[in-house]
């Protein structure tokens, strides 16, 4: 049994982190953002504002002190969030190692190996909006030499993934058809299949269409009948039901409360 | 200046002692409603309007405090706080009066025993009397003693301290020792009501005064027997005069001083007043004693990658001024664990409050907020509250109370 104590910080402006939608309100909260999130922090997450934090509202102006230093002297952002960690002692030291270490492999990997890791960071995030945006980057950009095998297919996949999440289904097809070309994979066929079957005015073009035999696409439907069946008592669908049996007002009043809901969900992702 | 106020305040009797002035103001504990008038008298001017019939007389006021009692005096009920509020404003005026001087800087009220409930009294009465609560203290006789005895010459506290206090009430027996040699001195001070008493009015006869000398010896020998006294104080209403006790007196002054001092807990209470004024105080001891936690209480802690111990509350403080507010992060486990520490370190144990209902998460991602009081100076009340982990993980309503005998 071990308690960690907690010093006084005197937070009364946290600190918003727009892609996790939270706000921080103190020092262990940030230090298990940086420590949870590297990819989201490494390139430019120790700014002003942030040191601002530090020195007001965390009362942490030794620390506050030490980043300024250390940026004018030209470190490296992976350095300043050691210091962050190490200064505010959530983490043993064996945590800030393993942390050190994890920055080192993002580090060694190559620009469009790291664009990837960061778009998937972001799909884990539900930021399909950002996370597109990366692997558009990737894609436009020249292949760099010794790339993975089947690397370009994967990022067409999950860009096609990314955009099946915000509903641009045609946008989808496309790039699951770039992704089928690059890697033959009947899986993304499987996908872009569904996709038909979601959206009915889209279709597969050729090479696709020729290799989904009937056989295939027999027990693709019966997949996507199982799964409708499966989606009529999923949690969020029982959830509409009930609000239907209520009455009017409350139904009324639970409707646009669930819808806002849905807006902002989907605003927070494109 | 403002004034720095002792006040004891006993159901029998009033007294108040400024700090460095002369003057003690005895007084009974009484309050005297004019009849048909909004006017208020207390002490002896209530008796004597009440005496004339032209006032109604309400007494035993701490004890109406205690059991939330209320007076009804013309039809009118009065709660037993206003009435107290009332004498206490009326108390005051003495010495505002006496020295022209209406500021209060530091006001300490000297009780016989403490409870929570009369002491939260107190300081509504602060707040009747715009008095600032943070310069009204309350302490115990046996905290007075102290700091009476504590103020006079090392000689007279360099072995034990005797104060027989001899009241309309009761005979009580306060004890006081000064244990040195450890890293801090350390003053333990005890008190014991003593069956043997008497009423004070047998005084007035010759065989009554015998017979009190005679129990008076008795309570003596028994209590002071083997044991070394540099000091033995004499004080209370039935000690304004000695010569009823010839045998009593001849077996205290034996090897050692005696003195009378009739508003000895004003006065002491006079003197913590003043020290709890100055920034470094005069008295850099611990005190044992009613009022004053007998226990260290202390969590062991990781703090700044490293286990030490927090020490929550100290032995020798305040118990009702003793609250703190702490904030921990856990680990897997839903526990707390309080490490008790009595005068006696081998009885030294560990108390573990499980946090029952309390959500499990990731290690060092639930932050509970704990509050520690204490109810009395042998039970402590802990509250501990989970708060989340800021937006991360969201709080819950989980909270875990739990009072633990010390």
């Amino acid at each position: 049994m071990s308690v960690m104590f907690c010093r006084h910080e005197p937070v009364k402006h946290p600190f918003y982190i727009e892609p996790l939608r939270i706000h921080i309100w103190s020092s262990q909260e940030l230090c298990y953002v940086i420590y949870n999130n590297p990819l989201l922090v490494l390139e430019d997450f120790v700014d002003d504002h942030l040191i601002a934090f530090i020195r007001e509202e965390l009362d942490m102006e030794y620390l506050a002190a030490k980043l300024e230093k250390l940026i004018k002297s030209g470190e490296d952002n992976d350095q300043l969030l050691l210091v962050i960690l190490s200064e505010c002692s959530y983490y043993p030291a064996a945590e800030q190692n393993r942390f050190h270490q994890e920055v080192a492999a993002l580090k060694k990997l190559s620009p469009a190996q790291y664009a990837k890791r960061k778009g998937d960071y972001m799909f884990g995030l539900k930021q399909y909006g950002r996370a597109a945006a990366i692997y558009g980057k990737i894609l436009e950009s020249p292949r760099e030499p010794g790339e993975e095998t089947g690397f370009t297919g994967k990022v067409w996949c999950n860009l096609g993934c990314t955009y099946a999440r915000m509903f641009q289904f045609d946008r989808a097809g496309s790039a699951f058809y770039h992704a089928y070309l690059e890697s033959k994979d009947q899986e993304i066929l499987k996908r872009m299949y569904f996709l038909t079957r979601v959206n009915s005015g889209t279709e597969l073009k050729e090479p696709c269409r020729s290799a989904v035999t009937e056989e295939l696409a027999g027990a693709w439907d019966r997949e996507v009948e199982e799964t409708k069946e499966k989606a009529k008592s999923s949690e969020s669908v029982l959830k509409i039901e009930g609000l239907f049996e209520k009455d009017p007002i409350k139904r009324m009043a639970g409707a646009s409360k669930l819808v806002k809901q849905w807006k902002q969900e989907y605003r927070g992702m494109i | 200046m403002g004034l720095i106020i002792g006040l004891d305040l006993c159901d029998a009797y009033t007294q108040l002692s400024c700090y460095e002035k002369e003057k003690n103001w005895t007084l009974p504990t009484i309050i005297c409603k004019c009849k048909n008038e909004d006017e208020w008298y207390v002490g002896e001017e209530a008796y004597a309007r009440n005496l004339v019939g032209n006032g109604i007389l309400v007494d035993k006021l701490l004890n109406l405090v205690s059991r939330d009692g209320t007076a009804t005096i013309e039809n009118v009920k009065y709660e037993g706080i206003h009435l107290l509020e009332l004498f206490l404003e009326r108390v005051l005026l003495l010495p505002q009066e006496e020295y022209k001087v209406k500021e209060i800087d530091q006001l300490v009220i000297t009780l016989p025993s403490l409870s929570g409930k009369v002491m939260d009294s107190f300081l509504y009465c602060a707040d009747y009397l715009k008095i600032p609560r943070e310069r009204v203290h309350i302490i115990s006789h046996e905290e007075s003693f102290v700091y009476y005895v504590l103020s006079q010459k090392k000689e007279v506290w360099s072995n034990q301290v005797g104060l027989f206090d001899l009241s309309a009430d009761c005979l009580c027996y306060y004890e006081l020792k000064v244990q040195r040699g450890m890293q801090k001195m350390m003053v333990v001070a005890e008190s014991e009501e003593q069956e043997e008493t008497f009423n004070l009015d047998i005084l007035d006869t010759p065989p009554g005064a015998k017979m009190a000398d005679k129990i008076l010896c008795a309570c003596g020998e028994r209590l002071l027997e083997k044991k070394l006294f540099s000091t033995i104080i004499l004080s209370g209403k039935g000690f304004e005069r000695q010569d009823w006790a010839p045998e009593f007196m001849k077996m205290i002054c034996r090897r050692r001083k005696v003195y009378a001092e009739t508003a000895l807990f004003s006065q002491g209470a006079a003197y913590r007043a003043f020290d709890y004024m100055q920034e470094k105080t005069s008295y850099p001891f611990v005190c044992i004693c009613e009022g004053r936690l007998k226990s260290t209480i202390s969590m062991q802690v990781l703090y700044k990658d490293r286990i030490s111990q927090l020490v929550v509350a100290s032995a020798g403080e305040n118990w009702y001024e003793s609250k703190t507010t702490m904030e921990f992060l856990l680990d897997d486990s839903r526990s707390l664990e309080f490490v008790i520490t009595p005068m006696n370190p081998k009885q030294k144990r560990t108390e573990t409050i499980v946090l029952e209902g309390f959500p499990n998460r990731q290690p060092w991602t639930t932050r509970v907020q704990v509050n520690v009081g204490f109810l009395d100076d042998s039970t402590m009340a802990i509250a501990v509250r989970d708060k989340g982990f800021g937006e991360i993980f969201e709080a819950t309503d989980a909270l875990v109370r739990r009072e633990v005998k010390l």
